[in-house]
This record gives structure tokens, sequence and C-alpha cells, in this order.
């Protein structure tokens, strides 16, 4: 437990105006090192601290300390950690997951927001927080009908600053662009890499599917779509480099099976992936147990892992040691190896969300799209 | 003795402004070389408030985009050379790793002196004639493309190296920016620039300074990637021989190391290896040091070493 918390509980109940100034002079969750105190204030019939880490209990009971309304819970986590959680509170029988009311810092994504818990020794990069001194790309709106679904479909396309037909860019395209620019900050982290020069100015463009589990898992007619129409369209639509290692494709969790799918259906196309915490599941005997949503994708993976052929020349792939997907990732790098695919893996202390994605990007991006910092001496 | 001015970065000290007030320069327009640049290259308007004088610039990469326009077969052959330049770069990059590792062990090695000495020695000297045999190579590849493109004689290159020449006459001082020192090369290579520059007056920052060496080192410690052995990318003009520039030290080199100054300072040797940061000037006449402001060299053993004049 937290030493000035426990001092403060620890000859008698402190009364509300000292619980006031603990609350005011502290921030929250308590970080001492590798030792983590949660407290919430408030009245409930139990608490419990319910975070995303694989191999984690998943509730921990707070403890309420001595006769007041503060609880607590103290976890071990290691230095660098970063994990997103809730609290849930049961009051009369009733359960309900709330963010830490004493907590500013949230992470968002499509289901809402979480609390964060930032260990000592994690930092927000300053690559992606939004820099002054960084030139603006632009982002416009396409729609495109696409014959492979049937449908419109929507594109944010975004074009580096200074952006000129007369040149040509590289192309990456990017499985649930909406959400990365929303809740992974994609539009300012390709600002700021492009103006520092460790990536080219390139085009990016975002696509979001309207049934992403669904059209995500091994489905053929989203890798006709992505290789085929979506390409032909960019290409009579913007000024490509017109050569595989200029184009790639990118994604998260399904979104990352997606992009690997599209890249295997269409071979010789793209040569630059970007993996974030694919939802890689396989089985190698017998049934998985991920339920019936990860049908497509375990059909796809085993499928793949069985004939992985050279989906890409370059993968970078990352996932977070707490999630559960470790396994999966950790488990297809040799094989992608096997097939002559350079591959660079990163694991990060962190879990299954958009801001463990975001703090890789930098990393992801400049390996496969290496910018000409090396050859610009301003 | 025709003057060459050198300055680091315009950012966030622009002291290409002293130029302004500059009375060893001839008055008159200057001549500009902005290809590394790139396609910004005629954005010079600002830069010439900087320097208080109207500027001409000579468009090197404009001409080398219209040659390559208009001569199919020359645009041809430059691009084969490219490849071939780019495909040996990769092959000295893997062996220079190898021999750089080597390098740091001996250097870090505690062995008794007697015995490291000689292999320290040794280390550094592979690194230099893997520097030399790459450096003629690259020399081999430059000659066989310039004499297939004498061969072919491209009239559209000869007419705009004849009007750059005579541009050029107009003007005593010619001012080449910073930016990619790559581009930049490629183009004072491709009109045969070094010959036309030795008698002008130069003033020039950061990759328009490093082309005045005799070789061209690309290098940056703090990529995303971590740490790039400094490399040779090609010859310079050569208007400096016994200078290797490295521009922004500051932010691109781990120059708190004495051991990996030391390397570097010992490889390019005989040539003074300096730092150009933001707020540097070097003033030479001819080739002769003979002011400077905020300059470094890199020593053997003692890191960076503040460069003085009498």
């Amino acid at each position: 437990m937290n030493p000035s918390l426990r001092k403060l509980v620890r000859k008698r109940a402190p009364n509300a105006k000292e619980i006031d100034a603990f609350v005011g002079a502290s921030e929250f969750p308590l970080v001492d090192g590798s030792d983590i105190t949660f407290v919430y204030r408030g009245s409930a019939d139990s608490i419990s601290l319910r975070c995303w880490i694989s191999g984690f209990n998943a509730a921990q009971p707070f403890q309420r300390l001595q006769d007041t309304d503060l609880w607590a819970l103290s976890i071990e986590l290691p230095l660098g950690s970063r994990i997103e959680y809730k609290f849930e509170l049961v009051t009369n029988g009733q359960r309900s997951l709330i963010v830490d009311p004493l907590n500013p810092v949230l992470a968002h994504d499509p289901f809402g927001a979480n609390s964060v818990c930032q260990v000592t020794g994690y930092e927000r990069p300053a690559w992606s927080l939004p820099d002054p001194g960084s030139r603006r790309g632009t982002v416009e709106e396409q729609t495109l009908d696409c014959k492979a679904f049937g449908e419109s479909r929507t594109l944010q396309v975004y074009l580096p600053a200074r952006f000129r037909r007369t040149r040509r860019y590289p192309l990456l395209i990017v499985h649930d662009g909406a959400d990365y620019t929303r809740f992974a900050d994609l539009i300012t982290v390709l600002d700021n890499l492009i103006q520092s020069l460790e990536i080219p100015p390139m085009v990016v463009v975002m696509t979001q599917s309207p049934d992403r589990l669904k059209e995500y898992g091994g489905n053929d007619k989203h890798a006709a779509f992505i290789g085929d129409e979506l390409l032909t369209y960019l290409s009579r639509n913007y000024p490509l480099i017109d050569e595989p290692r200029a184009r790639g494709l990118m994604g998260a969790s399904f979104g990352a099976v997606a992009a690997l799918h599209a890249a295997w259906k269409n071979p010789g196309v793209f040569d630059c992936l970007l993996l974030q915490s694919g939802s890689f599941a396989f089985s190698d005997l017998g049934q998985h147990e991920r339920g019936p949503v990860f049908d497509s994708v375990v059909r796809f993976m085993n499928e793949f892992r069985e004939q992985p052929g050279q989906p890409a020349g370059r993968i970078y792939m990352n996932c977070g040691i707490y999630e559960s997907l470790i396994y999966e990732n950790r488990s297809l790098v040799p094989r992608l190896q096997q097939q002559g695919i350079e591959v660079l893996f990163e694991e990060a202390r962190d879990a299954h969300n958009w801001e463990n994605w975001r703090d890789r990007l930098r990393n992801g991006l400049t390996w496969l799209y290496p910018g000409p910092v090396w050859m610009v001496y301003e | 003795m025709p003057l060459r001015i050198l300055y680091g970065p315009q950012r966030p000290v622009t002291n290409l402004r002293d130029i302004a007030a500059n009375s060893e320069l001839p008055p008159g327009t200057f001549a500009v070389i902005s290809a590394g640049w790139q396609e910004d290259e005629a954005y010079t308007d600002e830069l010439g408030q900087i320097l208080g004088r109207p500027l001409q610039d000579l468009r090197l990469y404009n001409r080398a985009d219209q040659v390559f326009a208009d001569d199919p077969k020359l645009r041809e052959a430059y691009r084969e050379r490219q490849e071939r330049l780019m495909e040996l770069q990769r092959l000295y990059r893997g062996r220079l790793r190898q021999l750089m590792i080597a390098a740091r062990q001996m250097q870090r090695s505690k062995a008794h002196a007697d015995l490291i000495e000689p292999e320290r020695r040794h280390a550094i000297e592979q690194l230099r004639a893997l520097d030399r045999h790459h450096c003629n190579r690259v020399e081999e590849i430059h000659t066989n493309y310039a004499n297939d493109i004498n061969a072919n004689q491209s009239s559209v290159l000869a007419e705009q190296v004849a009007a750059i020449v005579e541009q050029l006459a107009d003007y005593e001082t010619v001012v080449i920016t910073g930016g990619n020192v790559v581009v930049l090369l490629n183009r004072l290579h491709l009109f045969g620039m070094a010959e036309h520059l030795q008698s002008k007056h130069i003033v020039a920052w950061s990759a328009g300074a490093m082309v005045l060496g005799s070789q061209v080192v690309l290098f940056h410690d703090r990529t995303s990637q971590g740490r790039r052995d400094p490399e040779i990318i090609s010859p310079g003009i050569g208007l400096l021989a016994e200078l290797v520039v490295f521009p922004d030290a500051k932010h691109r080199l781990k120059s708190r190391d004495p051991m990996r100054v030391g390397i570097i300072s010992r490889r390019f040797a005989p040539a003074c290896c300096v730092t150009l940061d933001s707020g540097t000037t070097l003033q030479f006449d001819g080739d002769r040091l003979r002011k400077a402001t905020e300059a470094r060299r890199l020593t053997r053993s003692n890191g960076l070493v503040r460069i003085r004049t009498a």
C-alpha cells in the first residue's frame, strides 16, 4: 500500500477533512515505482478492479479502510507498464462499471472510456502529441462504389503537407482508419513523422468497415476490395509510386487479420504490413476456444500457417504482453521469418488498446517507410 | 583567393544574416544552388531577404528534370547508375557494420595495452581500407556513367551545361543551400559543377557545406531505429578536400561518447572532421581556415574540441 495512505489510516480512521486533504494532494492511482494503489472514495457494497490483463485475476477486490468511505487495492505492475482499467461497483446488488473518479487520465475507444494507470517509466511519446512546428496534411473524403460489397464506401484520404501531383507518393491503407484517427492520433503522428523526415510524405487511406467482425475475418470479398477495386481507384486518382515496396496495409486486432489476409490474397502487391495486436487465433488441434466470432479468423489463420507464402517482404508486428493474443503473435513471427520475410516484432507492457497501438506507430512506420532524415541536412 | 563560408542549420540561429554585412564578398547578385530543396528549389525569396542580396537561382534540380524528360537514353543510364550505386551502398553497409562492431569491441577491450593497441589500430585500418575500396567502386560507377553519356553525347545535357556556365559567369558568389545532400550531389555531378565553382566565392550551409569536401559522410545516431554508422555516400566536389562536415552534430551525433568520436576522427583522417551546429561559422580563404565560431572538431581521444584560429 502507498506509504502516505498507510500513514493516513494506520492509527485511527481519518476524518472527512483529513481524507479531503489527502485526496486533494494526491494523484491517483498512487504510483510508487512498481507498487500501484488504486483508491475509491464513496459508498458501495463491494468494489473490484477490472483491467484487461491476461493472466491476471479478472476482478481484484478492494479493501475498505477502517470505517471510512475510502477503499484501496494494491497491486504490483512492472515498471514502464501502462494499463487501462475500470472499477466495478456493487451497490444494493446492482453492478456498474465506472471510470476511476479520482483519475483524470482517460483513454477512449469505440466503446467509451477507460481510466489509465501509467506506471513509473511510462511516458507518452512526444511525437504523438500535436506539434505546432509540424506542417499539417489534409484529409479529404472520397466515396467509392464498392462492387465487392455492393454498396458505397467512404474513405478518408490523408494527403501530406505540400502535396503535389507532380510527385509520386508511397501508399498506406489503414483498416479502421477512422478509429486510428480518433483514438490513436494517427493524423498527428503522420504530420510529425513527415515533418521530422522520419517517414517520407505519403498518401494514407483510411477505410472503415460497417461490419468489421464479418469483413475482417479472412473475407475474400474484402481482399478483392482492397487489392483490386480500392487500389485501382487510388492509382487512378492519386500520384502513387507504382511499386510493391511503396505499398502497405495496416490494421489492429481484427484489422491486422484483414491486412494480412488481403496481402496474402494479393501476393506481390503490398510489400509492407503493419500489424498491431493481430487477432491471429489458430488451432493446432481440435476446436479453438475464442468463441464463434473467431471462426472465420481461425479458418484463415490455420490455412495461412500451413501455407504462408509471401504476403509481404517486410512485416512490422507489435503486441502487448498483457494481451491474451501475445501467444498467437509470438508464434507467428518465426513462421513468417521461415518464409524469408523480414519481420520486426515488438512487445510492450500494455494491452489490447488504441494507445498501445499509437505508441508503436513511429517504430512501425519508420521501419516500413524510412524517411529521408538520413540524407537531409537542413 | 575565393572565400568559402560555411554555416550550420539555420534554425534556431539564422546566422546567414551575417552575410548581409560581410564586406569581403563582392557586391551584387548571388547565384543560388538550392537543388537540395528538390521541388521547392525555386522558393528563394526568404533566402534573399536573409542574405540581403538579389539572387539568381541556377535551377539545377529543374534543369536535371528537363534533361531526363528530353533525353530518355540519358535518363535510363542515370536510373541504372542510381540502382547500381544503391545496391553497392547496401553491400558496403553490410560490411561496414561488422567492421564497426569489431572496432568498438577493440576500443572497449580491457586487454593488456601491448596486446590491444595494435588490434585497435588494425581495426581502424580495416575501416579505412573498406572506405577507400568503396570510394573507388563508387568512382568506377561514376566514371562508367560519364563515359556512357559522353559516348552518347547528349546534346540536351550539353545545352543545359552551357546555359549554366553562361549564367554562372555573371556571378562571383554562389550560395549552396541545405537540404537533401544526395539529390544535391547528384545534380552537382550531373552538370560537372566542381570545375565551374572552383573560382567562385561559396556560401554554404549544412548539406551545401557537406558537398564541398572530398567525401560526403551520412550520419545519424538518433533515428527511431537507433544509431546508424556513419557511411561514405559519394565523393564531394572537393573544394575543401581536407574537410568532412557533420551538420547539426548536437542532435545527430552522440558526441559525448569519446570512443565513438575517436573512431570517426581516426577513420577519416587526415581529413579534419568538424561539427556545424546552428550558430557555427567557418570561413576559409581557399582551403585555409581563417575564422571559426562555435565550431568543433572530432579528436582521436578527447571527444569534441573547439576550433580556434589565430
